[in-house]
């Protein structure tokens, strides 16, 4: 089977404990401090809401998997795009590791592709690591 | 392309080349599998159109092909930029609610 999608990776310590983190991730009161106004997110599986995001348009999400303090992803459909979002948080010592992979980018949708054109003004025109480090890690197959 | 880039060795090899060409023997010498996987792998890579072989006196060297890399980051980078300013918020957020 050829891999055809790829993922955004990155991995981020954070200076609190898992509960304060997630909370953070899940209260639409901090969530607008940090991350957009979504008056209507609940924590809870099946539950639907919209992101207003500008000039990307309209997101559609759902919660696809809650595990409290620990995981979270929810669909993030913003057409052709049809991706997942998934937060995954790690005790390590006094705080928190927290994962993001923002999933299914469809290399071989030409759709997918030009659907943001434009967006990408700062690319600094040359491979960097992280690029290498984001097809590294290929969903697998 | 992509079935190029799933397998460990090769990204590493992509990352050894980032640094400029190099012969077989000193990709090679890098790794710890014997030089017939590693001139395989490099074949992969070639085919996908990652990597160009170009005669060098009396040596194969190998060089990074950056422009199919380069058309995936422009692509993924606005994203990757989206995220990484939202996690810098979060932190701030975090860190203002809860100073030590």
């Amino acid at each position: 089977m050829t891999v055809t999608t790829t993922a955004i990776i990155t991995d981020e310590y954070l200076d609190h404990p898992p509960q304060r983190v997630w909370r953070a991730l899940t209260d639409p009161v901090l969530m607008r401090r940090w991350f957009m106004a979504c008056d209507d997110f609940r924590p809870e599986l099946g539950h639907r809401f919209a992101l207003d995001m500008g000039p990307w348009g309209t997101t559609h999400c759902e919660v696809l998997a809650l595990e409290p303090e620990r995981l979270l992803k929810i669909s993030w459909k913003n057409p052709p795009l049809d991706t997942t979002v998934t937060w995954r948080l790690v005790p390590e010592g006094s705080g928190t590791r927290l994962l993001l992979e923002h999933a299914g980018f469809d290399l071989e949708d030409p759709r997918q592709r030009r659907a943001h054109d434009g967006m990408s003004g700062g690319w600094r025109g040359k491979v960097s690591s992280g690029i290498v480090a984001v097809l590294g890690e290929l969903a697998a197959a | 392309m992509f079935a190029a880039l799933a397998n460990p060795t090769r990204r590493d090899l992509l990352g050894l080349l980032r640094g400029g060409p190099l012969p077989v023997k000193a990709i090679a010498e890098r790794f710890d599998l014997g030089r017939p996987a590693i001139s395989e792998h490099l074949k992969v890579l070639k085919d996908a159109g990652l990597v160009v072989e170009e005669r060098r006196g009396r040596e194969n060297h190998y060089h990074l092909e950056a422009a199919p890399l380069r058309s995936v980051g422009e692509w993924l980078e606005p994203y990757e930029r989206f995220w990484r300013r939202r996690i810098g918020r979060l932190r701030q957020v975090l860190d203002e609610d809860h100073r030590k």
